[in-house]
């Protein structure tokens, strides 16, 4: 039991986070839309996270695999109600190509860009979001420019009521399960032979290629595990709740941004980082956006550059420090 | 036996006020507030503010000039909310889910663009809020299903419906058309809807392709769309590649009698980057400044008209965004929406979003903005697009009929006549 709570301690305070996101959702009137922003940005983090916060690689071309995904969700969506299938299996179907599609993208660009390290890297991955963009509209892949709006097909796949449902609720649920699975499978990378091998390359790659570490394979785990994660949150938040694709739309690179400072906020590489890092983003955002309507981001650039400076390794990079050895250490990672 | 007579004296009184109270929700409002995740920050900016601008301009014109909404005999005064989406789809539905439970609002007006019109859709549907579509022009919006979705702004097919009619009336010899428009989302609607009308009215469509956003060379299509020997070309889909289309027109010759490129030509930086290029070309637009749309115009049309005159909108619109700036269709369409719905509110004597949504159904009137009908589907049918012509460096209304201020330059001067200096006068 000791141990089972040494290994998996750290995920109590997320999960009571996100049931506290849950619950503040439900029982206040209005709030539930804005928990499920948080939620979106919480999963985002948690997503990018296993890659950027294990491997210290910034990946600038993140959002092609939330697109990719949203695509997997639409295409089954879209085609299924169009040969007459109905009910939750098109949904399941869907899902499950949001896991496919990023999946392979991440072993096709990985495969190449992998090889490459730092900046490099960083320059290598920019153009696979524009790049998969023009893929789509150039060759017409999947509607090309046009996209794809699939309310009514979701309507007919699930029944008006159901799929509105989907839309404004159960998407948002989806996505808790989804950034909460994130946060587990980060765990237990952490604890395992992989999170070991990602921590040895992210503090000095030679070194562990050295020690007889193979560095690719380690990345490529959690490049592929990140981008799926990706996947699922783009066919959640993005065709589930919003029934519609237009490749502009989800690939647009201010994502792959906002993860960045997501997860940079709350701290690389932690576990509750990434939620503490979206609960610090999206909130402020929000709420800076009802009291200066148009003016809130001239506030929010120089709470963002306090928050860097004050906290270079993150919030939770601050509270680890501070809670080394005591006795609440063993909950937070 | 006294006081069972006055406790029932006094549960029939409190039971009538009860109903009262309840049956008469709308008569019972002290204020109708519009609520808008408006655009104010992130790509849609500049039309986000033009929409804010509009619509304060026609608030403004409700409650002072024409003494607020008529509601159950009493006259409401109008209210805006609005917070800043910052263009964003994340934002635009937790940004609606409170204006709806804690502003309380009775309308909501979409935010600019047919994707995050679409995002908050969901939302409003499943509270039964009317939401009001100023900025999504794609006509894919209506064939979802949506009961409370409401458009004022055009739909993307119609674009340039009335530039075909125009050329149609003026020149029934021109039967060859060519469309040639950027690879976009919402150039290839417009370009679906032209090439439908084309083939309504008997004409060929001779060429029809599209081009990759941010061309820079244009050449090989427009040597094959020359092969063709169009009459006229419509086409476009941005600032950028409109006036490349125009420059790359003139460097090959290809001398049509008529050009009319979404997007770019109506704006003022065309002719800026063009200079005598760009006479004679022309543009669709929702509204432009100038148009004649007046209660007369109404009446001979036979509609009804409520509005402000279309300079005092243009002066509220000022006074409302504190710059000394003309107001574009952003504007306009999000002004007359506000007119559209407290006419719809008057009609049905109700806030009810259901109630008020059968209303604008039925509804037909003329604003500074022009006609304003829709079909079952809440799809934009009664306003009417307006066509602009470059002449002598100034933008000409020359169609519809009831909304010009000039007559079309046809056939357009050729590039070589352009180029030594000729002007575009009809």
């Amino acid at each position: 039991m000791g141990k089972r709570l040494s290994t998996y301690g750290p995920f109590i305070p997320v999960l009571a986070l996100y049931v506290i996101i849950f619950l503040v959702g439900k029982g206040v009137q209005g709030m539930w839309q804005v928990m499920a922003m948080l939620t979106f940005y919480c999963a985002l983090g948690q997503a990018f996270n296993i890659f950027l916060g294990m491997t210290g690689y910034v990946d600038f071309g993140y959002v092609a695999f939330l697109g990719v995904g949203t695509y997997g969700m639409a295409l089954s969506i879209t085609y299924l109600a169009h040969q007459g299938m109905t009910g939750p299996a098109v949904i399941i179907i869907g899902f499950l190509l949001a896991l496919i599609f990023p999946a392979l993208l991440s072993m096709a660009v990985g495969a190449v860009a992998l090889r490459l390290r730092g900046a490099y890297f960083a320059i290598a991955t920019i153009g696979v979001n524009e790049g998969f963009r023009y893929l789509i509209e150039g060759a017409k892949i999947w509607n090309g420019s046009e996209g794809m709006i699939f309310t009514s097909e979701l309507n007919q796949v699930l029944g008006r009521d159901t799929a509105s449902g989907l839309s404004t609720f159960w998407a948002d649920v989806y996505l808790f399960i989804i950034a909460a699975l994130a946060a587990l499978v980060t765990l237990h990378f952490m604890r395992s032979r992989i999170g070991y091998a990602l921590t040895a390359l992210r503090e000095d790659e030679d070194a562990a290629k050295v020690m007889g570490i193979n560095v690719t394979k380690y990345k490529i785990i959690a490049f592929i595990t990140s981008a799926c994660f990706a996947g699922l949150v783009g066919g959640t938040s993005w065709a589930l709740k919003t029934p519609y694709v237009f490749p502009p739309e989800v690939f647009e690179i201010h994502y792959t941004i906002e993860a960045i400072i997501i997860v940079l906020l709350g701290g690389a590489g932690t576990l509750m980082g990434p939620v503490i890092g979206a609960l610090i983003y999206g909130l402020s955002k929000y709420y800076l956006s009802i009291i200066l309507p148009g003016f809130q981001l001239l506030i929010f650039a120089p709470i963002i550059i306090v928050i860097i400076i004050a906290f270079p390794d993150g919030v939770m990079g601050v509270v680890k420090q501070r809670l080394r050895g005591t006795s609440l250490a063993r909950f937070i990672e | 036996m006294k006081k069972a007579g006055t406790l029932f004296k006094i549960t029939t009184l409190f039971t009538f006020l009860g109903l009262f109270v309840f049956s008469s929700g709308a008569h019972a409002a002290s204020k109708i507030v519009i609520g808008h995740p408006a655009c104010l920050s992130g790509k849609y900016a500049k039309a986000g503010e033009q929409a804010v601008g509009g619509i304060k301009a026609c608030v403004n014109w409700v409650n002072k000039v024409y003494g607020g909404v008529s509601l159950g005999g009493k006259k409401i005064p109008l209210v805006y909310k609005y917070y800043d989406c910052e263009s964003k789809k994340e934002a635009v539905t937790s940004l609606i889910a409170r204006l709806i439970s804690s502003d309380r609002v009775n309308v909501v007006f979409a935010p600019y663009s047919s994707g995050l019109t679409l995002r908050g859709a969901p939302v409003a549907e499943s509270r039964k809020m009317l939401y009001m579509d100023h900025g999504g022009a794609n006509n894919k919006i209506f064939r979802q299903g949506f009961r409370y979705v409401v458009q004022t702004i055009g739909p993307a097919t119609r674009y340039h419906e009335g530039t075909l009619d125009m050329i149609k009336k003026i020149d029934p010899s021109a039967k060859k058309v060519a469309l040639a428009y950027e690879d976009s989302e919402f150039a290839k609607m417009v370009m679906f809807g032209a090439e439908v009308h084309a083939k309504k009215l008997g004409l060929n469509v001779v060429f029809k392709r599209t081009y990759p956003k941010g061309v820079t060379d244009l050449t090989p299509l427009l040597s094959a769309m020359k092969a063709a020997r169009p009459d006229f070309v419509l086409g476009g889909g941005h600032f950028e590649d409109g006036q490349l289309f125009s420059r790359q027109m003139a460097d090959l010759d290809i001398d049509v009698k008529a050009l009319s490129l979404i997007a770019a030509a109506t704006l003022p930086a065309f002719y800026e980057a063009l200079g005598s290029l760009a006479e004679g070309v022309m543009g669709p637009s929702h509204w432009e400044y100038g148009v004649k749309y007046s209660e007369a115009e109404a009446k001979k049309v036979g509609l009804p008209w409520i509005g402000p005159s279309q300079d005092e909108f243009v002066a509220l619109f000022k006074k409302a965004v504190g710059k000394n700036i003309i107001p574009d269709y952003h504007a306009a369409e999000a002004g007359a929406q506000v007119l559209a719905y407290v006419l719809a509110v008057e009609k049905s004597n109700s806030l009810n979003s259901d109630k008020v949504r059968v209303a604008l159904g039925d509804l037909k009137f003329m604003s500074f903005y022009g006609g304003w009908d829709v079909d079952d589907t809440g799809m934009q049918v009664g306003h009417s697009m307006v066509d602009v012509q470059w002449q002598a460096a100034k933008r000409v209304i020359v169609w519809p009929e009831e909304a010009q201020t000039g007559k079309l330059c046809y056939p357009m001067p050729t590039f070589k006549e352009k180029a030594k200096g000729k002007l575009a006068v009809p």
